[in-house]
């Protein structure tokens, strides 16, 4: 029925509804995390390979390119075609997700093994889960209709995303992306039901379990010399750890601490120059802060503010349920990836490594992330101004 | 069904939202304090991974003599290292610097390809080849320039002016009393350096320019210390003696002319111990041996004065007026005190004499009397009141203080034995002041070295200036005791410190070390000269002379030798008026 009233509006051409300041919010990351990939990047660019410091930038620029015609290609093609790759994404995407322990596909980079190698051309099967995560939990979710209201559809759709959470976790080992997926999945299952005391005590229980968890690792790691448990240590006070494990997260303290307000200026950080680890990459939003200041941080996090907003707006009007569960989709991504991001460089968490949306250097991540936004353009699209 | 109808799910979405502005609310919170609140703390810290410092040596200002000879200088010296990620040939690098630092193509070449932000090649080496290094303009090649003390006369004055440690801070002598002045400022030089140690060029460089030390002038003469030091080591090496010490100083103003402690020891060498002496085994042994080499006889230790404090009697009488020069004497030999005898020196005794004459013949039992006259109050006052209890306030550092019996404790024979100069110590720089303070009209002295600071452009920046005490006794005992002392050396035992052609004062002294018995003796002379307008003022002391060691046949040569010599050099001089 949804299907076809939709149709209907497009045979009689009638004033589409088109998001521009959602696209040109998304420019303008895009087109700032260029800069700031290569004002993070050029001096290891140059270091590491033969003087080229817009090597990283280069890389960036392509993916991006190639992104934006994807995503221009999933806003022109109707989101509900989507409906039709529902298992496709489920399995799919587990079973990339194991092509990465086959010799020869997978690749290691940094000591973990996360990426598929095929015709010279590497990405991130996690990256693929994210969104496969969305479109299968979106089209069974509508689907179910008020089955979600059960027990039975509830607990369904609360363990979906388990095994795809064990997969990125164990097999790729990516505790970070398994946490994103899990995370959409949640999101999604939190705005589908009318539930409100079930999440509040899931909540609830969860805040419990991890302070309990933290306060039982202190007592263990302080009476053994357990080094499973430095990360959290390290997290509680990483000028105890300041070779190891509280190395990056202390380095990026410096950076963002020495911003200060106004920040050093563009092109002016220093931790950058081989101080801070993955200064493109997850650390990116600290050479921000360092060159850009509070300023530029605080600007660059409303950007996301405005960017979800948008998406509220469009999944609040979309033309039906798996549409608006697809821009949730999407919106919950980018705001736990945001929010875990700048958690971890300003230490409000356990260091793990999570990029910045649009931001952070990765061919993948800024791919698949303009498919999602190309899918939320779609769900944009085919909102009939009439109803707004 | 469009999404509208299910008004929950829409609740749910802007639920959503909120929850995600609260997050973000308390992220920008946290970026805030960390952004604002730990800001200062963070730059801190971060500077101090980011900058590396180095600093600027200031030239250590000089110590001057009183003709205008550098006693102290700084030599400047290069270090030679190279940057390896900045050299561009290295070949011709290694050819260079192997020829021009003397070292094998080899040693230079490990060094080169060394990969290290800065590798040292060799330090201390002379400004010259460090200058010709330079001017090859070779990348990579890095000469700083430093500055290292140096010593023009190796050993002359050397417990007097003292040495400079690592750090360029002084560590005995002069150096050390004169630090604020002579110091100067380190200057720095800050560069922003990236995680491989490379300066970032565009980061500029913070540079504090360094602030050179002062001069300071000292009264010592180089002409006077030079001879001074030759008679010394002279009669150090025919006495076969442990040392020889010679103070010269202007009773006047208490200026110290010369201050020599034979053995001396090579300023520019401090640390190597005498040839000849013992191996130390442990690190604590060799510091002692040092510490011992280092010794200012002069002002670090002190000594019986002997028969030279009689001088301190006599005028401590004639100011009381317990005894004039005409008042007569009889020397049996020895003298009752109590139910002590106490010998004189002549055995046979002098017979009868008067004060002067007595003065003469150093007799004792002459001065133990006028002592007795004086009794242990009024003796202990004129102790006192001639600064004996106090340090002299010479500027040098370790002066020792007097060893002097509690008054309470001075019972008669105490008092006897003071009175002809034992059973107490003083230094050997006290005796010379408290007698320059005697024969100059009464006024307590200051002994001194330093004369004036004066900055690198050559301006005067500060007189230095001392204390003085007047009338701490009498014009009229002043005139009397240069007559007296004048006798001596006229006609009496001081006879061996006569220079023909002026007129001399001085007052001999032979003491036994303790413990008695030892066949340890110190002879000691002191003179000065014009006796009627004393202008200069000099002591001999000979520690543990072989062989004769009466005072007036060995010290009082020496002072006459020193005597002959500076006192037409001193006419001449102006300075010294």
């Amino acid at each position: 029925m949804a299907v076809g009233s939709t149709r209907q509006q497009k045979k009689r051409k009638p004033e589409r509804y088109f998001d521009y300041s959602f696209l040109f919010i998304i420019l303008f990351l895009l087109g700032f995390g260029l800069v700031m990939i290569y004002s993070s990047s050029s001096y290891d660019a140059f270091k590491d390979h033969d003087g080229d410091s817009a090597y990283y930038l280069k890389k960036q620029f392509v993916a991006t390119l190639l992104g934006l015609v994807l995503m221009a290609v999933a806003a022109i093609i109707p989101y509900q075609i989507w409906k039709k790759f529902t298992v496709l994404a489920y399995i799919g995407s587990i079973m990339l997700l194991f092509l990465v322990r086959v010799p020869g596909l997978g690749y290691t980079a940094n000591g973990a093994t996360r990426w598929i190698r095929i015709f010279g051309i590497t990405f991130q099967p996690a990256e693929v889960a994210k969104l496969g995560i969305i479109i299968c939990l979106a089209n069974l979710i509508s689907r179910m209709g008020r089955g979600i209201q059960t027990v039975k559809g509830f607990l369904f759709i609360f363990l979906l995303p388990f095994p795809m959470f064990l997969a990125i976790w164990q097999v790729t080992e990516n505790l970070s992306s398994a946490i994103i997926v899990y995370g959409i999945g949640f999101i999604m299952l939190f705005v589908a039901s009318p539930q409100y005391k079930v999440f509040m005590g899931i909540a609830a229980t969860g805040s419990v379990l991890a302070v309990g968890l933290v306060f039982i690792i202190t007592k263990i790691a302080s009476q053994s010399d357990n080094f499973r448990f430095d990360r959290v240590m390290a997290w509680l006070n990483p000028e105890a750890y300041p070779k190891d494990e509280g190395f990056q997260v202390l380095q990026s303290l410096y950076a963002i601490g020495s911003g200060g307000i106004l920040g050093k200026g563009l092109g002016r950080s220093i931790q950058k120059l081989g101080f801070l680890p993955e200064s493109q990459n997850d650390m990116i939003f600290s050479i921000i802060c360092e060159e850009l200041g509070l300023f530029g941080g605080i600007s660059i996090i409303l950007m996301f503010v405005l960017l979800l907003w948008r998406c509220m707006v469009i999944a609040n009007n979309a033309p039906d349920l798996f549409g608006a569960l697809l821009v949730v989709g999407v919106m919950g991504h980018i705001a736990i990836q945001v929010i875990l991001n700048i958690a971890v460089v300003t230490n409000t968490m356990p260091n793990t490594g999570i990029s910045l949306p649009f931001i952070s250097y990765g061919g993948t991540s800024v791919l698949f992330l303009l498919i999602e936004m190309g899918i939320v353009m779609s769900v944009s699209l085919r909102i009939k101004l009439k109803d707004l | 069904m469009p999404i509208k109808n299910k008004t929950y799910i829409r609740k749910k979405i802007v639920i959503t939202f909120f929850l995600f502005i609260a997050v973000f609310l308390v992220l920008i919170g946290r970026l805030a304090y960390l952004m604002i609140g730990r800001s200062e703390y963070y730059m801190e810290a971060a500077k101090e991974l980011h900058e590396r410092e180095r600093s600027i040596k200031a030239a250590r200002g000089r110590i001057v003599d009183a003709t205008g000879a550098i006693l102290a200088d700084n030599r400047t010296v290069c270090t030679i290292s190279v940057i390896h990620s900045q050299i561009t040939n290295p070949q011709e690098v290694t050819r260079v610097l192997a020829r021009e630092l003397g070292m094998t193509e080899e040693e230079v070449r490990a060094r080169v390809e060394k990969y290290t932000a800065i590798e040292r090649i060799k330090s201390n080496v002379d400004k010259a080849t460090g200058d010709r290094i330079r001017s090859y303009d070779l990348d990579g090649v890095k000469v700083d320039e430093d500055y290292k003390r140096y010593y023009p006369y190796d050993t002359l004055a050397s417990k007097v002016l003292g040495f400079t440690g690592g750090d360029n801070q002084g560590i005995i002598g002069l150096e050390v009393i004169y630090e604020e002045y002579l110091k100067g400022k380190e200057g720095r030089i800050l560069t922003v350096t990236d995680a491989r140690g490379m300066e970032i060029e565009e980061a500029g460089e913070n540079r504090i320019e360094p602030l050179n030390g002062n001069d300071v002038h000292v009264s010592l003469d180089i002409n006077i210390q030079s001879y001074a030091t030759q008679l010394a080591l002279q009669a150090m090496e025919t006495k076969e003696a442990d040392s020889v010490s010679i103070l010269v100083m202007n009773p006047k103003n208490g200026k110290i002319l010369a201050m020599v402690n034979v053995p001396e020891f090579n300023l520019n060498q401090p640390y190597t111990l005498p040839e000849g002496s013992i191996t130390p085994t442990t690190q604590e042994e060799k510091q002692n041996a040092l510490n011992q080499m280092w010794r200012n006889s002069c002002i670090n230790d002190t000594y019986e004065p002997g028969s030279t404090f009689k001088i301190i009697t006599a005028a401590a009488g004639l100011e009381e007026k317990v005894v004039s020069l005409t008042d007569r004497f009889s020397c049996p030999g020895y003298i009752m005190v109590e139910d002590r005898k106490i010998r004189c020196h002549k055995v046979g005794g002098h017979g009868g004499e008067d004060f002067v004459q007595g003065t003469m013949n150093s007799c004792n039992p002459v001065f133990i009397t006028v002592g007795m006259r004086l009794g242990v109050d009024r003796y202990y006052e004129y102790f006192k009141r001639f600064g004996l209890m106090n340090k002299t306030g010479v500027d040098l550092p370790g002066e020792a203080g007097t060893i002097m019996h509690k008054k309470e404790n001075i019972k008669a024979v105490e008092l006897a034995t003071i009175s002809f100069g034992q059973s107490f110590q003083i230094t050997p720089v006290q005796l010379a002041t408290t007698v320059s303070s005697i024969i100059n009209g009464g006024t307590r002295v200051t002994p001194h070295f330093g004369v004036k600071v004066v900055n690198s452009e050559g301006e005067t920046i500060k007189t230095l200036e001392y204390p003085m005490e007047e009338n701490i006794v009498s014009e009229e005992t002043s005139e009397k005791m240069r007559y007296m002392l004048e006798q001596v050396v006229e006609n009496g035992s001081g006879i061996n410190g006569y220079v023909e052609g002026y007129r001399v004062g001085g007052k001999t002294a032979t003491s036994q070390t303790l413990p008695r018995g030892s066949g340890r003796y110190i002879s000691s002379f002191l003179g000065f000269a014009p006796a009627d307008d004393p202008q200069v003022l000099a002591i001999a002391i000979i520690n543990n002379p072989q062989g004769v060691y009466y005072g007036g046949q060995i010290a009082a040569p020496i002072v006459r030798q020193l005597f002959e010599n500076i006192l037409p050099y001193l006419e001449r001089m102006t300075y010294n008026t």
